[in-house]
């Protein structure tokens, strides 16, 4: 599939039918795959269809193996930020060529990417040597491989956590201007630039691309997209429209994207789906698709995650629009009704004494 | 603040005394409480069978020698079980001669109806919702710790807030007990106030393998069933259904499920962190090796931890958090009444 998109192919095999392979596969190699199902009263055999599967809660890859093979076959392992009772999520693969072709493919077409000369790269990210089971320092040190021009490679301006500033305004100061830049900037990453630099311009070549991912996850303040967006846009001296947002998980192979690079009608705050994955709204108890136009959490269906979990649901919620969706943030917790300590509360890592 | 200790224990036992008298009436509040607690009528009557309506003289002595006396306290109730407010009023009266109260803005009713049952000018309700303009000297304060937060952030210099947070409960099973026996007994802990409370637990530790994890699982599934039957489990809301489907579906990955009208058992991995469920009668089972093997799995939560129930106290006392309380199984909602039910805060000060 990954193949036939960048060769503006049609789709080899249709979605549903790749799906349900993927699900019998998956509830016969990952003995987890294999209970859920059976308490959802599914029987992977008959599964014709994406939405038939049981989609695995993305808890489930703190707490359990989501993995289709032994172990210590696994050639890349990322792990998320967040924990449960200090458990991280983990998402292993055996081999990282379908997560790169994906993610490589769908980065190329949102940014625009033809096949002129490479662009210089700056990463607003940590270096993969010091976040080595991090997916988006993986995927940042991708792109850069990947798109980067040989001379930018290792242009990282976050080190042992700390964005050096002076390092970044030095190179953006030397870069040619004609020759469009990409920046690949995780989003607390940026609100430590504009915090740090003030109102100073830091102008980028005619044509640049930025993009940025990530939550604040407590690194920097919180700041709104659209305040973030204008700021950068202001700070970097690129249109809004070229600045696009990622939107991608540890428990993922894709990634979606904004794609107001790449199309003059689409929205900033929607992304784009790739042909091989796609979010479906579901309702948060029942996991039953919404009406077209409702909120509810994504489950995200990634025929990329090919050993692992192809339908997973998220507590993140989302609504359809037109070629995409809207991330709306976070499921908010339940109302609390007792002094029972809510989820969410321990979550926060409040260390604020009771 | 020159009560004597006498006069102050004889402030608590009068309103024990409204306290009994409102329980023998409780048929007028039981569907108001309902409704705003979301329990059912069954839920709310058995809820009131945990009112505190007396207490020995010792339990009182150490209650009153526990509190920091004060001119004046102001109580804010927010998330709590109902009969919560009247422990907050004995600690209160217990502190201060004059006490005002803001009850809970959706569940105000038994706090109501205790001031109004006391009937004594010196405790009153206050619905000042500004913590600033209250001209109390101390503000005990229940809720989330964002709430206490506002508070101690809002209120007027000088004036000292003792927060009293949110938490859970835990049972640590040793190898030597019995299984059907403390399943019937923790099913009693679970059910009362539908878990919601901070002594509910919500976590079942096993010492053994998982076979033994499994069979106590199977046991507690057997117990909620019943008691489904007897004291239906009253509503969720919609946050509270979506949490519920999130951990039944993980631990059923993970491990197994065993899905009640109205409970879910849930068993974990062998000896793996378990996944907390979200109150509404959901019981998380894990198996562990050793009672410090249940020690390691809960450090990452002990300071939420406010209640430990167990077989046997001597073995677990070593292993439990220093701050929470430590019960017999079907015990853990019965504290005695000689102090806050939450204790941490009463490990860096007296309250």
């Amino acid at each position: 599939m990954v193949r036939a998109f960048e060769k503006r192919q049609p789709m080899p095999e249709s979605f549903d039918s790749l799906a349900a392979d993927l699900a019998r596969f998956q509830a016969e190699n990952v003995p987890g795959y294999s209970r859920l199902c059976a308490a959802r009263g599914v029987d992977p055999r008959f599964i014709s269809r994406a939405s038939e599967a049981p989609a695995v809660p993305t808890d489930a890859f703190k707490v359990a193996r989501v993995f289709a093979f032994d172990e210590r076959a696994a050639a890349v392992t990322f792990r998320t930020s967040g924990t449960t009772l200090g458990a991280r999520g983990v998402h292993s693969m055996r081999d990282p060529e379908t997560y790169d072709a994906a993610a490589l493919a769908f980065a190329r077409a949102m940014l625009g990417i033809g096949a002129g000369p490479r662009a210089p790269v700056l990463v607003l990210g940590p270096p993969q040597d010091e976040a080595p089971d991090s997916s988006l320092a993986h995927m940042c040190a991708l792109l850069s491989r990947e798109l980067g021009a040989p001379e930018t490679l290792d242009a990282y301006f976050v080190r042992d956590g700390r964005l050096n500033v002076a390092a970044l305004r030095s190179r953006v100061r030397s870069l040619s201007p004609d020759r469009p830049t990409l920046v690949l900037a995780t989003s607390f990453a940026l609100v430590h630039l504009l915090d740090e630099i003030g109102g100073e311009a830091l102008a980028l070549p005619r044509g640049s691309r930025v993009m940025q991912t990530g939550g604040f996850k407590g690194r920097s303040r919180e700041v709104s997209a659209p305040e973030l967006r204008a700021s950068i846009a202001l700070t970097f001296s690129v249109p809004q429209r070229a600045i696009v947002s990622e939107y991608g998980m540890t428990e993922l192979s894709s990634q979606f994207w904004e794609a107001t690079l790449v199309d003059e009608r689409a929205r900033p705050g929607i992304y784009a789906e790739p042909p091989w994955a796609r979010v479906v709204v579901v309702d948060p108890e029942t996991l039953a698709p919404v009406p077209d136009g409702a909120a509810g959490v994504a489950r995200i269906e990634d025929l990329a995650n090919v050993d692992s979990a192809f339908a997973i649901v998220t507590q993140d919620q989302v609504r359809r629009a037109s070629a995409g969706f809207e991330l709306l943030g976070r499921l908010p917790g339940a109302p609390p009704r007792g002094c029972s300590i809510a989820l969410d509360e321990i979550l926060s890592g409040s260390e604020s004494a009771p | 603040m020159n009560r004597s200790n006498g006069e102050r224990v004889s402030s608590v036992r009068r309103l024990l005394a409204a306290a009994g008298r409102v329980y023998e009436r409780r048929a007028k509040l039981v569907a108001a409480i309902a409704e705003s607690t979301g329990l059912s009528a069954e839920g709310v009557e058995l809820g009131f069978s945990y009112l505190e309506r007396g207490a020995s003289d010792a339990e009182l002595a150490a209650l009153v020698s526990g509190v920091s006396e004060a001119s004046h306290v102001h109580v804010i109730l927010s998330a709590n079980v109902f009969v919560a407010a009247l422990r907050a009023l004995t600690l209160a009266v217990a502190a201060a001669p004059r006490v005002t109260v803001r009850p809970s803005v959706r569940d105000p009713w038994l706090t109501r109806a205790l001031v109004d049952e006391l009937a004594e000018p010196a405790v009153e309700i206050v619905d000042e919702r500004d913590p600033a303009a209250l001209d109390a000297d101390s503000l005990h304060v229940y809720g989330r710790d964002s709430t206490i937060a506002a508070v101690r952030s809002a209120a007027r210099p000088g004036a000292a807030v003792l927060g009293h947070g949110a938490g859970l409960g835990v049972v640590i099973l040793t190898g030597a007990a019995d299984i059907d026996g403390s399943a019937e007994r923790i099913a009693v802990d679970v059910v009362a106030f539908d878990q919601r409370g901070c002594l509910s637990p919500r976590l079942v530790l096993v010492e053994g393998d998982v076979a033994r994890a499994m069979r106590v699982a199977e046991s507690l599934h057997r117990e909620l069933s019943g008691w489904g039957l007897r004291v239906p489990r009253g509503r969720l809301e919609p946050g509270e259904r979506a949490q519920a489907r999130q951990w039944t579906d993980t631990v059923s990955f993970a491990g197994r499920a065993w899905e009640g009208a109205d409970h879910v058992v849930g068993l974990g991995p062998a000896g793996e962190a378990p996944t907390l469920p979200p109150p509404g009668r959901h019981v998380h089972v894990a198996d562990v090796a050793t009672l410090e093997h249940a020690a390691a799995l809960l450090a990452p939560i002990s300071r939420f931890v406010v209640a430990v129930g167990t077989d046997d106290s001597a073995a677990v006392r070593g292993v439990a958090p220093p701050h929470a309380r430590l019960s017999l199984l079907g015990r853990m909602q019965r504290p005695p009444l000689d102090g806050p039910v939450d204790r941490r805060s009463a490990t860096d000060r007296k309250i």
